[in-house]
């Protein structure tokens, strides 16, 4: 198991190296832009805004143009509408959020079939909706730090304003926090980390990656620092460790590798479980029962 | 996975079709009097049909737009309508056209002639490249048996149709001496290719295919290619151990691009074929002497060829 880490040919191949670098960064920021999105209580609209960024891959094929500014720009406008919507009532964010959802995903339907039949790309749908790490070309890699950079950046500001409102809003009115602008850089910010793991893991696999990390991080850390230590630690070893086990399985199944994003998807729900074991042992000498979370 | 969603969606597609052919079929009477009708459903079949029937039998091609992938082709309900009501059907079978077969199966004809390639040529049914036409002895075979169904259709034009077969085969000669002339001269060649559409031409004329078949098969299967056998694609162009790079015209990716950039770089020639007969102004005959000469242009002089005929190719 794990050869692959002491043969020489994982470090010197081109598209291991642009995986790692897409995928570590991709984890990272998503584990930081995912802390704060589990906090507010925005999975759902992450993983919309990751099925609308499917949209934006698929045009990227028709027009020739990088997929990662196709998934950029479609998850930054979806960001937008549903930021500048503003929707309060939980019950009515979701409906909005899911016809959205539903609508990216159609519109990314058609673009697809324009991509096979116009342009004749083949396998566009697949590396739209389930990643395809091993055939990103080199050329995207400064991009992707790029976008990974601004989007740390942008958390790094945001980081105390955010968690003061996403505990309260009149808390953080009374503290002079700009609440609506918070809001947005964070908006941002999610749009960027759910454009990298789309690029890493696929549009349609991408909240794996962006929740995943974070949530098993807050099962097992108190403290927020702590969590997000965890969220990254989480993130990084399921995606490289994702793509170590790509490479490995070449050889158990001579000549046909399992695609990447499995690997990655299932290192993250496994630590998810492990994590839901660890706290649920961590929690048994106070005979609370399970479920209880007290602060 | 695509290839699973695709074929529900076209078991659904021809599911209906069937429902609506049989429902047309039912309603429109007597057949058109007239020429039989046969179809080639790949146009390359359709082209050696038409060389055969001459005036005498109509044909129809449905697979005709070189821009697009065939593998990722959608009935529509004329096409089924065309389909179930010709004479002859000629597909190449291993999965290319598999909708075909249920399209018959929808409307059974116990006269209807159905030739699939794959079984004329007597090819196991996991035959991994379905890319059958590009195999010298293909296209004679077909011709043969196309006679055959033609002439048990209209008996009295029997001989006519056996000598165009026979016209036919004469005419395949300057590709097969041109096949034979590059394989004494330049046998052995190692070339890399992004799918096997041209595999059976290339070994033909004694190349030696350097690239990993499990890549080609990635890239014409839209599946996910491990990164073992891109380096290996990549060191082949890099290390300029390949004297040319063949790639699928109509059926490009990032990755099939990163590959051309790569060959552009380091020099190697690139020579664009097609899956499809490109239209108009070829035959098969033309077309695939045209695909051999664009081969020995690359290896012997160095030059690319993006696409058959024209200045565009230059590079």
């Amino acid at each position: 198991m794990l050869l692959a880490l002491f043969d020489t040919g994982f470090w010197t191949n081109g598209p291991v190296r642009v995986a790692l670098a897409v995928g570590g960064s991709a984890a990272l920021v998503c584990a930081v832009v995912g802390m704060a999105t589990v906090m507010r209580r925005q999975s759902f609209a992450g993983h919309a805004l990751a099925d609308v960024s499917s949209a934006g891959g698929s045009a990227a094929y028709l027009l020739g143009v990088n997929p990662l500014l196709g998934f950029l720009g479609m998850a930054a406008a979806a960001a937008g509408v549903m930021e500048w919507a503003d929707i309060r009532e939980a019950r009515e964010r979701d409906l909005l959020t899911g016809v959205v959802l539903g609508a990216g995903l159609g519109l990314a339907a058609l673009l697809l079939y324009f991509d096979a039949t116009v342009r004749s790309v083949s396998g566009a749908a697949v590396t739209v909706l389930f990643g395809s790490m091993f055939t990103i070309p080199a050329t995207i890699v400064p991009l992707a730090l790029a976008v990974a950079a601004l989007a740390l950046a942008a958390s790094a500001v945001i980081y105390r304003p955010l968690i003061v409102s996403s505990l309260s809003v009149d808390l953080a009115r009374t503290q002079g926090i700009r609440v609506r602008a918070v809001a947005l850089t964070h908006a941002l910010a999610l749009a960027l980390a759910v454009s990298l793991s789309a690029m890493t893991v696929g549009a349609i696999l991408s909240t794996a990656l962006l929740i995943g990390p974070a949530a098993a991080a807050l099962r097992v850390a108190k403290r927020p620092a702590t969590a997000l230590a965890l969220a990254a630690l989480i993130g990084l070893a399921a995606s490289w460790g994702g793509i170590v086990l790509a490479y490995e399985s070449f050889y158990w199944t001579p000549g046909h590798g399992w695609p990447v994003s499995f690997f990655i998807v299932a290192l993250i729900f496994g630590a998810y479980l492990l994590a839901g074991w660890a706290a649920g042992r961590a929690r048994r000498p106070t005979a609370h029962p399970s479920g209880c979370e007290g602060h | 996975m695509r290839a699973v969603i695709s074929s529900f969606c076209r078991l659904l597609c021809v599911a209906l079709i069937g429902v609506m052919g049989a429902l047309a079929s039912g309603c429109s009477g007597p057949k058109p009097a007239g020429p039989p009708l046969a179809i080639g459903v790949e146009s390359q079949y359709a082209d050696v049909l038409s060389q055969i029937g001459g005036p005498y039998i109509r044909v129809r091609a449905i697979l005709t737009n070189p821009n697009t992938d065939p593998h990722s082709f959608e009935a529509t309900p004329a096409v089924a309508r065309e389909v179930t009501s010709a004479s002859v059907v000629v597909m190449n079978g291993l999965g290319y056209d598999a909708w075909i077969d249920r399209l018959l199966a929808a409307v059974p004809d116990p006269r209807r002639r159905v030739i699939d390639v794959r079984r004329l040529l007597g090819l196991r049914s996991d035959t991994v490249n379905p890319h059958l036409w590009y195999d010298p002895r293909t296209m004679p075979a077909v011709a043969r048996a196309a006679a055959e169904a033609f002439a048990a259709l209209e008996p009295a034009h029997a001989a006519y149709f056996t000598a165009n077969a026979r016209r036919f085969d004469a005419s395949l000669g300057p590709w097969r001496a041109a096949i034979a002339a590059f394989r004494k001269d330049y046998g052995g060649t190692p070339v890399a290719v992004t799918e096997p559409v041209a595999d059976a031409l290339l070994e033909a004329a004694g190349c030696r295919i350097l690239t990993p078949l499990a890549l080609e098969l990635a890239v014409m299967n839209g599946t996910d290619p491990s990164p073992q056998d891109v380096a290996a694609q990549q060191a082949l162009l890099r290390r300029r151990a390949v004297r040319v790079l063949i790639y699928n015209q109509q059926v490009t990716s990032p990755l099939t691009a990163s590959f051309l950039q790569l060959a552009r770089a380091h020099h190697i020639p690139v020579v664009g074929v097609y899956e499809t007969m490109p239209q108009p102004g070829y035959h098969y005959q033309s077309w695939m002497l045209a695909e051999i000469h664009a081969l020995r242009e690359a290896v012997a002089h160095g030059v690319s060829s993006r696409s058959l005929g024209g200045a565009a190719g230059s590079r």
